[in-house]
């Protein structure tokens, strides 16, 4: 396979970019949907490059490729190379991003129809797409970090793309400056690690940052590269911005809020995992936190109204739970009871495995509410109901994506999560009673969307039960796509390829864990049927009795208010403004009244000079001729 | 004589020309400026079409090598833009849209003779060619402000036009000759290293040049032009018209006085901190966002002499950060950072019709997009990574550090940090302060083009600039 | 007494400066176009006076004066033209009061 084909992966998408920003939006706004046509076939190509490099990174000894690096910098002694990775991660990571990219573009072209800002939602998307596939194939941490704030800045710029809402608004800069606290901690770590081991590259820093720092620095480093990972993959306590950014498209939630973008702080962390596993504290601290978000943003999804938050929590709830699969495996890994030769890829095989899954069946449950909204015009699933009989499609390929996430053999949540469950178990026991409740929490809610939204009758007021519709194929096709994927990516060998265990198709059964997550789905599943189903249990009375738990749970813990009333008023737009006020206040006056220096007194005096008088500006040449040859002639 | 040679210049010409001619028979003029900026092809083709040559023509008058043809592309690009920018702005003098579009080709013309040429005479014409356009279309408004700019500017270029003769006449008279190299030959052969009228000389053609790129203390016409003339001149009088003058003073400096040189590197070197300085600090007080511009281009150029002063640190065919090369690189990332920042206020300024930076207040609600790019341009004004202007000043210090001019890059860099304060102060404006109404700021497909385009080169730059400092590289090369 | 190079450099200077005097007392704008003609006029006669005596082979001298003249009437053209036009609007063409900009 020639070099140029990774890069052909992530520049056809620029490409396509570079195309509807300065070709199709300028001169061809007439034809909004030409834009659509550019990326789709873009990602396509790069889709099936990527197909062909998985068939390569497969065929390779060591599931690996060796690709030419390239100096992109060099001053002074210094040189920062620049290259990619073609290993099993990056080509899984790559078959993701672009089929899922490529699925919902197709979506978008039915869901965005008639929007005035269509070509410009086509090129972020491909300027997104670039962003992450040149994140995923980035060998150094450098380039990495550079495509990491460009898909923060897709993220925001599309969070945002109803700006005119101010909700909307709102939303984007909650995230672009929530997401920007923990890279602040990336940025940190990459600095401090180039400073003690002097290197960028990340193959270099498996081996170098180990052995040059030291257990402490180590730690600390690896977590604020972990800081980074929490705000981008949306893990507490930087989790608020990730259900607040569902005022975007809904196709952005799919792609990048579900499957690509808040995943990539789980690729990083498994990315860096050697460096991770070289740490106890940093690889525990992973687990934790992952474990302790898996359970934490479930509980809030238990009671959410509106079907993209739900789905939100449950993003990253399973984000969460990613985290606690790296980390259970890195635990092990960093207290010598597995080997580390066997034990990193099985980390990130574990890991990544359930990302893998969990992009296909999360991304159809966004398409899926998108097409619910698409029909009713609303995400309150209090006014929904009854949806099954007009939308048998975006039922069916609903019910699908809910029994994958609620992991039930043999669709693919199961395989994955399986995985997960039985590693806590062996390294952090009491995560996994954590992610065992996860487990039936994650039942329920997604059945309670199923039920209320698709079961019983219709409750919307607007138009009635008659005006509902399926959507149209542009959109259904992708979700029945994704749907067979929700059932059979789990039986594709990707934990093996990334170097994790294999499973046997009836085997899994045999084990007693595996039965008991089924049963605790199942009773998730029960309960959701008889309290919104049945009616067997009345909603309401088991809201008065868990008052306080509900109002927790709905209020977010309160996290939200007291970022905002704390964080973001007091520190940020307070804090902001009154350093802005105090640079004002005493910087520029200051300055002014003779308290420091003399630059911006200076300032005002020589502009004086500028008398707006032709001739004295004349006379300024003239005196400036002869200041010059003076001086000339004194120091000659 | 080659005249295929001259096929850039001869084509623009004609260009300008058609345009002229086009305007008497055709009542609809937007076709003008597209005829305009799709004729600006034909030049650029010719000029690729010459890449590589390295020849002489017109008894040495006419020199085409890597260096006059990067400037040739380095212009037209520069027209482009400032075309592409024009073509709704030119609803302001809707009649004379033929002349205006003409105006603008012929100054092109004479800023690739500019840089193309290796003789006094024709280096003093070319100077005029496009000095007189650019009077001309600085008046162009016939508003009591532009008139008032195109004179001031129009008195003070031709003073600076007679300063820059009376140098000429003195090394032709000292050197019997014209021709760069003929000079070069006569200093060196007739020991006139050590003499007082050089000197003179030099100085007079450093005042004359100097008014071209607003040196100080040269610079005082700058603000109030840069205010008055229609922003789309002021952006290509800020980036052009200084970089031909800064062509033209590498091609006269170096091929001519080259032995001379420790003589001008320092004045170079004084002038470049004291415009640096001078410009940032004047900048800090400005309330009109294109006069803001004028002294941040001032400054600029204060940060592109420092390749001027470092200029005799190149050895011969060493490959590297020379002061030259970052000087034309630089030349080029701030040549797209400012028509970016320019082309984002035509943009926001024609439809608020107000230049006070106040009334930028909460734009980035108006005008997102707007905003974001000039957002951009400015902090690559600043210098912040990942954008152009940081990678150009990082090259054009590492060049001063080499040569050992620390004390200059301490100023400049003194300079960075002041100058952050009145580029942010138009972000802040922008992005934290209140709309002062709702309504939308929309831009034409065509400025929008030009603005993606420039934006687009900056970060392109800011991240990747091998290609084009590879270039540079190549074009400074011929250079003793 | 022989009139030499030195001559013509001195009357060139004075010239010179005469034009230089007039570019920045003068009030009114078109004065001060014609005082830099004078400038222009000082340096053509430092031309051929220079060519005279230092290369009268070579024509180069000459055509330099030529082609000031002819630049220089094209430069006046245009700048009767703005001031004009500063006429028209203001009503006035002295320097001192054209400083709508400053500072």
């Amino acid at each position: 396979m020639p070099p140029e084909v990774a890069l052909a992966i992530f520049l056809l998408p620029f490409l396509s970019f570079v195309v509807i920003a300065f070709v199709i939006r300028p001169f061809l706004n007439n034809r909004p949907q030409l834009s659509g046509y550019v990326t789709i076939a873009s990602i396509g190509i790069s889709l099936l490059l990527s197909l062909w490099v998985l068939v390569e990174v497969i065929k390779s000894p060591g599931h690996e490729l060796s690709m030419p690096d390239y100096q992109w910098l060099a001053i002074g002694d210094t040189a920062i190379h620049i290259g990619v990775t073609l290993d099993a991660l990056a080509a899984v990571m790559l078959i993701v991003v672009t089929s899922v990219s490529l699925l919902v573009q197709v979506y978008s072209q039915g869901y965005m129809r008639g929007d005035p800002g269509y070509p410009r939602y086509f090129a972020f998307m491909s300027l997104f797409t670039c962003s992450m596939l040149g994140l995923v194939l980035a060998d150094n941490l450098l380039f990495l970090y550079l495509f990491w704030e460009g898909v923060g800045l897709c993220s925001y710029l599309l969070i945002g793309f109803w700006f005119h809402k101010p909700e909307a608004a709102r939303a984007a800069t909650k995230a672009f400056v929530v997401t920007r606290l923990g890279d602040f901690g990336f940025l940190a770590a990459i600095l401090f690690l180039y400073a003690k081991t002097g290197t960028f590259d990340i193959a270099e820093l498996y081996v170098l940052a180990p052995a040059l720092l030291s257990a402490t620095a180590l730690t600390w480093a690896a977590i604020g590269v972990f800081s980074g990972a929490v705000g981008k993959s949306a893990q507490f306590p930087l989790h608020t911005w990730l259900p607040d950014a569902m005022e975007g498209p809904t196709p952005v939630s799919a792609l990048i809020h579900a499957a690509t973008m808040v995943a990539a702080g789980v690729y990083l962390v498994a990315r860096m995992f050697p460096v991770f596993a070289s740490s106890t504290e940093a690889i525990t601290t992973v687990a934790i936190i992952g474990g302790f978000t898996a359970i934490f943003a479930a509980s809030m999804g238990l009671v959410m109204n509106d079907i993209k938050r739900v789905l939100a929590y449950s993003t990253i709830s399973q984000l969460g739970y990613m985290m606690l699969g790296l980390g259970a495996v890195g635990v092990a890994v960093a207290g010598g009871v597995l080997e580390p030769e066997h034990g990193l890829m099985l980390g990130v095989a574990v890991g990544i495995f359930h990302l893998f899954n969990h992009a296909f069946f999360k991304a159809l449950l966004f398409l899926g509410a998108g097409s619910v909204n698409h029909a009713t015009g609303t995400f309150d699933m209090r006014e929904m109901g009854g949806l099954r009989k007009a939308m048998p499609w975006t039922y069916l390929t609903f019910l699908i994506a809910s029994l994958s996430i609620a992991g039930i053999w043999p669709l693919s949540g199961f395989w994955s999560k399986e995985g997960i469950l039985a590693h806590a178990w062996e390294s952090t026991p009491i995560l996994f009673y954590l992610a065992m409740i996860t487990v039936f929490m994650t039942a329920f809610y997604m059945f309670r969307v199923v039920f209320l939204t698709f079961g019983g009758e219709y409750r919307g007021q607007s138009e009635g039960s008659h005006g509902l519709h399926e959507s149209p194929l542009v959109m259904i096709a992708p979700m029945v796509l994704l749907a067979i994927l929700s059932v059979v990516s789990g039986w594709l060998p990707i934990s093996e390829l990334l170097g994790g265990e294999s499973h046997s198709f009836f085997g899994a059964l045999a084990s007693p864990l595996a039965w008991a997550s089924l049963i605790l789905a199942g009773l998730g599943i029960l309960l959701a049927y008889a309290i919104y189903s049945k009616k067997w249990l009345s909603a309401e009375s088991l809201r008065q009795r868990f008052a306080p738990l509900y109002t927790l749970f709905s209020r977010k813990y309160w996290l939200d208010e007291l970022y905002e009333s704390v964080f973001v008023v007091r520190i940020l737009i307070d804090g902001l403004f009154a350093a802005f006020h105090w640079f004002d206040d005493r910087v520029v006056d200051g300055v002014v009244n003779g308290v420091a220096g003399g630059t911006v007194a200076a300032g005002r005096g020589i502009r004086r000079a500028q008398t707006g008088q032709l001739q004295a500006y004349g006379l300024a040449i003239f005196i400036g001729i002869l200041v010059i040859v003076a001086c000339l002639f004194i120091f000659d | 004589m080659n005249l295929y040679l001259l096929a850039p210049e001869i084509s623009l010409c004609a260009l300008a020309l058609v345009v002229i001619l086009l305007d008497l028979f055709i009542g609809r003029k937007w076709i003008l400026g597209a005829v305009s900026i799709a004729g600006l092809i034909v030049p650029a083709a010719f000029t690729i079409a010459l890449w590589g040559t390295n020849e002489t023509s017109f008894n040495g008058m006419l020199v085409v090598d890597q260096f006059s043809l990067f400037f040739n592309l380095f212009f037209l690009v520069s027209t482009a833009l400032v075309l592409l920018s024009s073509t709704e702005y030119a609803s302001k003098f809707a009649a004379f849209r033929g002349e205006y579009y003409a105006l603008v080709l012929l100054a092109a013309m004479g800023m690739m003779l500019m840089a193309s040429t290796r003789e006094l005479i024709s280096i003093y014409i070319a100077l005029e060619l496009t000095g007189i356009s650019l009077y001309a279309l600085t008046g162009f408004l016939k508003d009591p402000k532009s008139s008032e700019a195109g004179l001031k500017y129009l008195l003070l270029g031709a003073v600076a036009s007679a300063v820059l003769l009376y140098g000429m006449a003195l090394v032709f008279g000292l050197t019997g000759t014209t021709h760069l190299e003929g000079i070069k030959a006569a200093i060196s052969a007739e020991g006139l290293l050590a003499s007082p009228a050089l000197l003179m000389g030099i100085v007079l053609l450093v005042a004359g040049f100097g008014f071209k790129i607003a040196t100080v203390p040269f610079q005082m016409w700058v603000p109030d032009v840069y205010e008055g003339a229609p922003t789309p001149i002021t952006a290509y009088l800020s980036v052009a018209s200084k970089a031909a003058g800064f062509a033209v003073i590498l091609r006269v400096f170096y091929e001519a006085l080259g032995p001379v040189s420790l003589d001008w590197s320092i004045i170079f070197a004084v002038l470049a901190a004291i415009t640096m300085t001078l410009g940032n600090v004047v900048a800090i007080w400005q309330t009109n966002i294109k006069r803001m511009l004028g002294y941040s281009s001032i400054a600029q150029a204060g940060y592109l002499m420092i390749g001027l002063a470092t200029v005799s640190a190149l050895e011969p065919g060493a490959i590297g950060s020379s002061g030259p090369s970052a000087l034309v690189f630089f030349l080029a990332c701030y040549a797209l950072t400012n028509l970016g920042a320019f082309i984002a206020i035509i943009a926001i300024s024609n439809k608020i019709d107000s230049d006070e930076i106040s009334d930028y207040s909460g734009m980035a609600r108006r005008a997102p997009l707007l905003s974001l790019a000039l957002a951009l341009c400015l902090i690559s004004l600043i210098g912040i990574p990942p954008t152009a202007g940081f990678m150009a000043k990082i090259y054009i210090f590492s060049a001063a550090v080499d040569y050992g001019l620390i004390w200059l890059v301490i100023v400049a860099v003194i300079n960075t940090v002041i100058s952050a304060y009145y580029y942010l102060r138009v972000i802040r404006v922008m992005f934290l302060g209140a709309p002062l109404s709702e309504e939308r700021v929309p831009s034409s497909g065509a400025l929008r083009a030009a603005l993606s385009f420039a934006c687009l080169g900056v970060l392109v730059l800011g991240i990747y600039p091998w290609v084009l400092l590879r270039i540079a590289e190549a074009a400074v090369r011929m250079f003793p | 007494m022989a009139i030499a190079l030195e001559h013509f450099l001195i009357l060139s200077a004075i010239l010179f400066s005469i034009g230089l005097y007039g570019v920045l007392a003068k009030r009114n704008a078109v004065a001060i176009l014609m005082s830099i003609e004078l400038m222009l006029n000082a340096v053509n006669i430092a031309l051929v006076a220079f060519w005279r005596y230092v290369a009268p082979t070579l024509l180069t001298g000459q055509v330099f004066v030529i082609f000031i003249m002819v630049v220089a009437a094209a430069e006046v053209a245009v700048g009767l033209a703005i001031i004009i036009a500063i006429y028209r609007s203001r009503e006035t063409v002295d320097a001192e009061q054209i400083d709508l900009m400053k500072w």
